[in-house]
């Protein structure tokens, strides 16, 4: 790497890191603040390790990521099979549209009430929020993707021979596959983060639970590092995707 | 039937598709209401699902009454939020995006934050503002800036080329450039930026408000889920659809005005 | 060796595109015949309705009025058994590889895997382009990638092969190139070929007889035969057909050969 890679990529987001680090501890000190409303750096660190050895803690986190996983799967696949219907079949499109168009502005957060009213605040009701949450996303992204296939490709495979159902799974689902792999990442941060809002609501495990429980506790620093948790799930798994779309999907 | 089938398709394309459309809402409404009748004679882990006609009932209820006054409250959430989040956003996105060493120093930080939806950082808000209408309109203000930044620091940067060698050519000052060039520009992008933040801002005022429970659409929302009332909990939902769309649409007409060359397409976004 | 191509015959074929409100006429009572195993192209003024004669031609849809045939029978929509079609654009799936892209032709028509493998790995040999088989098409430059479309075609052995301006994007060298490769092939595999081009040039030195198309509403102004000897580019009996051709298209003869 150059120099001035080196210094860009490198160097001068640490620099930013020990900035903000230096500001934080900075107005600690020039306030004053209790330990309950801002905790210094070091401890929200220490007590962020002191979480990963704990069970408790490996089993919260299990149990969101759990939801959010098997909720993903069901609302992936759905949403790019219906997703699919609607960009292959103009009649359904039609027909679709405005049911998914008046859909689109209730977002997932507005269901949670309705999903702890049908199913309290179980395993179930976190999986069909997400569900809905991934499906959505995949349904608009899929279909769009789809009517937007080059279409000489589509030309082509006529030509070959092929017939609706072929064409639309040999040929159209794979050209639209690098977008649907953007969009599946996008689908999985909002999929996450419903997770976590909705075990804020109304939970009886997870790790939005345990943080409100510490807030409630006022215990900021276990806040902060649970925080902390989020984000780190939340890359993990966008990176993980990102790796696998790349590894399979990706001709680009 | 046949008779049917060639009517239709020698209808004019746009009837073709109203047609279908409110078939596949009529569908839809059929089904659901199917749905209800089933799952009422106790069928299964839905069992409270209101009819489409009772939710509507509901709805005509609800707007006679409190809807207006819970409207009133959670608008207020989300206009104040939006109004600071994308302010803040614009004057850092300006900062990081024209001084080269302070936008290499903190955007990886921004970048890194981003993604960590500001609805994670509810219970923060919870410890350090309490219940009340601050934490709930800093939430909203960080949705809405952390979905504009990116926009402000892509405007204050794009300056088409042309544009700089005209300014040369004129001989401005850097000041001059910055009010004729970048200003406008990045306002420009803050403003479709603004427009995408409607429905992250819009959304982290629901989850504020089911959270904190005080006032607004939210926490009716709550209150009557807590009463195990399932029309009322639908028709709240609507509500909350509705007014999103009603602002999205509101939004699209004023940014259509301002910026006539400018037409982004409406991506569904959180 | 497979049997080599039929022959099409095209009667009285006129077609309207409705689109809208707006009905469009775009071919006027098109007649020809290209007899079997012959190379017919057809060249005519852009927009015409040659690429609207090539979709007639492939059974795609039915023209508004009039008759194709092939092979005797009439055309059946949507049989494509015995085609082979190549575009101006390759069309190759970016998501598989040269020898991939031959072989989902040869499965489609009901090849086993292995088999459609190992005939296209034999194809892309024959043709010269067997060092590129694994290669995907990001790779390969526009001539390259108009090859693999072309082989593509051939590979499945049409007995009839239509052919949409398949050299028009490509820069001109190349496309001298293409044309000798194309003709070697055809001489080895003998299908019937309708070859639309705009290149006159191109219709000389590749066709057995040349279908000039009027403007719109296109109909046949004349067919021109094209002997052995008129070929020869450096020939004089290019030229004098290159002049014919062109008069017949309402062109000027005296401006320069392309």
């Amino acid at each position: 790497m150059s120099w001035q890679a080196l210094r860009n990529r490198v160097v001068l987001p640490l620099a930013g890191v020990l900035i903000v680090l230096a500001a934080w501890q900075a107005t600690l000190l020039a306030y004053d603040l209790p330990v309950v409303v801002l905790p210094p750096p070091w401890l929200v660190a220490v007590t962020l390790v002191k979480l990963l050895g704990t069970a408790a803690f490996w089993r919260d986190v299990a149990v969101s990521v759990y939801e959010f996983a098997v909720g993903y799967v069901l609302g992936g696949v759905l949403g790019v099979a219906i997703g699919m219907l609607i960009g292959e079949w103009r009649g359904f499109r039609l027909a679709a549209t405005p049911v998914v168009e008046s859909l689109r502005f209730v977002v997932p957060f507005a269901w949670i009430p309705l999903t702890i009213l049908w199913f309290g605040t179980s395993f179930t009701g976190k999986v069909v929020l997400v569900a809905y949450a991934v499906f959505f996303v995949m349904v608009v992204s899929t279909s769009r993707a789809i009517a937007t296939v080059d279409p000489t490709l589509s030309r082509v495979g006529v030509a070959l021979g092929m017939n609706r159902w072929r064409l639309a799974w040999a040929v159209h689902l794979r050209a639209a596959a690098p977008t649907l792999a953007s969009a599946a990442r996008a689908a999985a941060a909002i999929g996450w983060i419903a997770v976590v809002a909705a075990e804020y609501i109304g939970a009886s495990a997870g790790l939005g639970l345990m943080i409100t429980n510490a807030a409630s506790s006022l215990a900021t620093a276990v806040v902060i590092a649970g925080m902390v948790v989020i984000g780190l799930v939340g890359a993990g798994v966008s990176a993980l995707i990102g790796w696998l779309a790349r590894a399979r999907l990706d001709y680009r | 039937m046949r008779a049917l089938g060639s009517l239709h398709a020698r209808l004019a394309p746009r009837a073709h598709a109203w047609i279908l459309g409110c078939a596949g809402v009529a569908i839809g409404l059929a089904v659901w209401t199917l749905m209800a009748h089933v799952l009422a004679t106790g069928g299964g882990v839905i069992n409270r699902l209101p009819t489409p006609a009772r939710v509507l009932a509901e709805l005509t209820r609800y707007a006679s009454g409190d809807l207006w006054r819970d409207l009133l409250f959670s608008l207020r959430v989300f206009a104040l939020g939006w109004a600071i989040g994308a302010a803040s956003a614009t004057i850092v996105g300006l900062v990081l995006g024209r001084v080269r060493w302070l936008g290499s120093v903190f955007i990886p930080i921004v970048e890194a934050i981003r993604p960590v939806s500001s609805i994670a950082w509810v219970p923060l808000s919870i410890v350090w503002f309490g219940f009340g209408l601050g934490g709930k309109v800093f939430l909203v203000a960080l949705a809405v800036f952390l979905v504009v930044i990116v926009y402000a620091i892509d405007g204050s940067r794009r300056v088409s080329p042309a544009l700089e060698r005209t300014a040369t050519m004129l001989g401005m000052n850097g000041w001059q450039r910055f009010r004729s060039l970048v200003l406008p520009g990045t306002l420009t992008e803050v403003l479709i930026g603004s427009r995408v933040a409607l429905m992250a801002g819009w959304g982290t005022v629901i989850v504020a408000e089911l959270v904190a429970a005080d006032s607004g659409l939210g926490a009716h929302l709550i209150s009557v889920e807590q009463s195990y009332d399932g029309p009322a909990v639908m028709a709240a939902m609507a509500c909350f659809g509705i007014t999103g769309f009603l602002m999205n649409a509101l939004f699209v007409r004023v940014e259509r005005r301002i910026m006539p060359w400018r037409h982004d397409s409406n991506e569904a976004g959180s | 060796m497979s049997e080599h191509g039929g022959e099409l015959a095209v009667e009285q074929v006129s077609h309207r595109y409705v689109v809208g409100g707006r009905t469009t006429p775009v071919l006027d009572n098109v007649s020809f015949t290209i007899p079997a195993a012959q190379v017919a192209c057809v060249v005519g003024p852009s927009g015409c309705g040659k690429s609207t004669l090539l979709s007639l031609a492939a059974g795609l849809f039915a023209p508004s009025s009039g008759t194709l045939a092939w092979d005797g029978a009439p055309v059946r929509l949507g049989r494509t058994q015995h085609l082979g079609m190549a575009f101006q654009q390759p069309g190759l799936f970016p998501w598989l590889t040269v020898r991939q892209n031959v072989a989902i032709g040869l499965r489609t028509r009901g090849k086993g895997r292995v088999e459609a493998r190992r005939i296209a790995e034999e194809f892309l040999a024959t043709v010269g382009l067997g060092e590129f088989q694994d290669a995907y098409p990001a790779h390969l430059s526009g001539g390259m990638a108009q090859r693999v479309g072309i082989a593509r075609a051939l590979a499945l052995r049409p007995r009839l092969l239509l052919l949409d301006e398949p050299f028009a994007a490509v820069d001109a060298f190349t496309r001298l190139k293409l044309q000798h490769e194309l003709l070697a092939l055809l001489k080895r595999y003998r299908p019937t070929v309708m070859f639309v081009t705009h290149d006159v040039a191109e219709a000389i030195a590749v066709g057995d007889m040349i279908v000039v198309m009027s403007d719109r509403p296109a109909s046949v102004s004349r067919i021109i035969p094209v002997g052995r000897e008129d070929k020869n580019r450096a020939s004089a009996a290019f030229a004098r057909k290159l002049a014919e051709t062109l008069e017949c298209l309402g062109v000027g003869s005296d401006s320069a050969v392309e």
